[in-house]
């Protein structure tokens, strides 16, 4: 492997990382209150809340139902206030963290309505205010899969980065798309699809062992 | 110490609304075990989560400790159920927390430090003898731990009253034992009230003093557990004593057609029950000696009730008509309870 090859893909992987660590932070920043609101403000639950419920949910469907390539162009004016500029990997940000918030918000909404409603209840036996049964009961103990929604959280970031590419996002996609299908570099193209698999596979591993650490069931 | 008016609870539903109560009033003193049973969707988790107040009724009056719950606003009521304890069927412990951290969890929702939960855990799970499972998590517990774990939960917050929802439901009978062995305990030892709905009879036998039973979201019959048992009015509460105490009448008089009035040569079946160490066979003599009649014992059982010897026996008084009525009559001075099974031609008896 040349150098030049190897600070090509040094490079990509650094953006990768970069884009989709920082959307990823903003997802859970986000996300994870958003999903908890979803179910707390649901009918019968602790913050019952139908229009604030309805309203929210509305949002996160729509949201999800625009494929990412079209959001991410279709937001474009959105990014530049945020970023200052619709292009290069500190934009491409924007577009990948609206992508994932609803995405996580929904899987952390699945994980909180596993959670057995007879805890619920036994916290509200024992005096719990709302907030206290999100913090000690809600959350602690949807956490296992809370934890596997943000792990298939981040890999389909990794997915949606590539695309952020074509914004001029740069990072692995970006690389195997100038550099392996418009210039023929078969070596640069097989080199990214390697790491591309390695991260997807790390990470999942990642998340599956912290998951199952915390599950005490 | 806990006063229910005339509570009434509709649940709206899509086949229009449900009323899980209609009009119950009820009140536990301070200190005592008192059963709630009933057949399932009687209404007695609505009853009970009325209570706590974890169900607002739809109208009547919740007083617990003189307290009354049912006008206060919500955040108050949030206070006020720190002094009322829970345990349900299914244990509803935290799987994420140890068995030291589910029973930290009041002390934390109250703002304890970690020093002064410490200090009230331990011998917690000293009283419900889990000492050496602390670190252990609900998952690695079989159901008799479990509901331990739920009762030591439950009196963190030192609560003047306990509430169990079909606590022993989910139990095989030996652990049952244990566990209201241990209510019984805590009960005496803590001067808790406690109240227990079931649906099994012989859970109320064996620890609770009063009993209600509840039908149709109402209550059908109430009082000390020994009379309701001596003398059930309702054919739910005989089908519930049933359960727990063989109420059949020996084979040999199962196709018997008993007659509600004498028969002329016939005899007279009665069913006595006696709690304690009420001298049954003076009785018994007595009646032969002072009404010259015969009474023949058909069966006998001893059962017991909150441990105290509870007996059933079923005998046959035959002779004069006018005599064995006066010995009918003079048996209900003796404390003991009667029921009347019938009267019964001897021939056809013998016949059949
Ligand atoms: N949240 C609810 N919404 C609608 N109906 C309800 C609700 N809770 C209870 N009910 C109805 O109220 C009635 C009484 O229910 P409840 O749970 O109090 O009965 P139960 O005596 O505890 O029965 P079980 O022994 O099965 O627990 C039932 O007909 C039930 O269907
Ligand atoms: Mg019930």
């Amino acid at each position: 492997m040349s150098t030049e090859m190897l600070g090509l893909l040094v490079n990509a992987l650094g953006e990768t990382s970069y884009m989709v660590g920082a959307s990823a932070a903003v997802a859970l920043l986000i996300g994870l209150p958003l999903g908890v609101i979803l179910v707390a403000t649901s009918r019968g639950h602790i913050l019952e809340q139908p229009v604030l419920n309805r309203l929210l949910s509305g949002v996160v469907n729509a949201t999800r139902s625009v494929p990412f390539i079209i959001l991410m162009v279709a937001i474009i004016p959105f990014t530049r206030l945020i970023a200052g500029t619709s292009i290069g990997t500190s934009a491409a940000i924007v577009p990948l963290s609206i992508a994932a918030i609803p995405f996580l918000a929904r899987l952390v909404e699945t994980s909180l309505l596993e959670v057995d409603p007879g805890l619920i209840e036994a916290a509200r036996a024992m005096g719990a205010t709302p907030r206290q049964i999100i913090a000690k009961v809600l959350v602690p103990e949807a956490l296992p899969g809370v934890i596997l929604g943000v792990t298939i959280t981040i890999i389909s970031l990794i997915g949606y980065s590539a695309m952020a590419g074509a914004i001029g996002g740069g990072g692995l996609g970006d690389l195997a798309v100038r550099y392996g299908y418009q210039r023929f570099r078969v070596d640069i193209m097989a080199a990214t699809v390697v790491i591309l698999i390695a991260q997807v596979q790390i990470v999942q591993f990642c998340g599956d062992t912290l998951s199952r650490w915390l599950n005490k069931k | 110490m806990i006063h229910l008016a005339d509570i009434t609870k509709t649940y709206p539903s899509p086949s229009g609304p449900v009323e899980a109560l209609r009009g119950v009033s009820l009140t536990v003193n301070r200190g005592e075990i008192f059963g709630i049973i009933g057949r399932s969707g009687a209404g007695k988790s609505t009853l009970l989560r009325c209570i706590n107040m974890l169900e607002r009724p739809t109208s009547g009056k919740v007083s617990v400790d003189g307290r009354e719950l049912s006008s206060l606003p919500e955040q108050a009521v949030r206070q006020a159920r720190k002094s009322i304890g829970m345990i349900f069927q299914h244990f509803n412990l935290l799987s994420s927390r140890s068995v030291y951290g589910n029973v930290a969890l009041p002390l934390e929702l109250a703002g304890k430090s970690r020093a002064e939960i410490r200090q009230a855990v331990e011998p917690l799970l000293e009283l419900v003898g889990l000492t050496d499972q602390s670190n252990r998590y609900p998952s690695q517990l079989s159901g008799g731990q479990k509901q331990r774990v739920g009762i030591a939960r439950a009196l963190a917050s030192q609560p003047q009253v306990l509430l169990c929802d079909e606590a022993t439901s989910a139990l095989d009978p030996e652990t049952t034992k244990s566990i209201l062995r241990l209510l019984r305990d805590i009960n005496q030892k803590l001067k808790l009230t406690i109240v227990l709905i079931t649906h099994e009879m012989h859970v109320i036998k064996e620890i609770c003093e009063r009993v209600a039973v509840m039908e149709n979201g109402a209550i059908i019959e109430e009082g000390p557990v020994f009379e309701v048992f001596t003398n059930p009015r309702s054919a739910v509460t005989r089908e519930f004593i049933r359960t727990v105490i063989n109420h059949d009448l020996p084979e040999h008089f199962q196709d018997t057609v008993f007659s509600s009035t004498p028969v002329p040569g016939g005899s007279l079946l009665l069913r006595l029950s006696f709690l304690g160490r009420t001298a049954e066979e003076p009785v018994i003599a007595g009646l032969v000696r002072r009404y010259g009649i015969d009474v023949s014992i058909l069966y006998g059982n001893i059962d017991h009730i909150q441990n105290l010897p509870f007996g059933t026996l079923i005998v046959e008084l035959s002779g004069d008509a006018g005599r064995v009525e006066s010995a009918m009559n003079a048996l209900r001075d003796y404390k003991l309870g009667i029921e009347v099974i019938g009267y019964v031609d001897r021939n056809a008896r013998a016949a059949g």
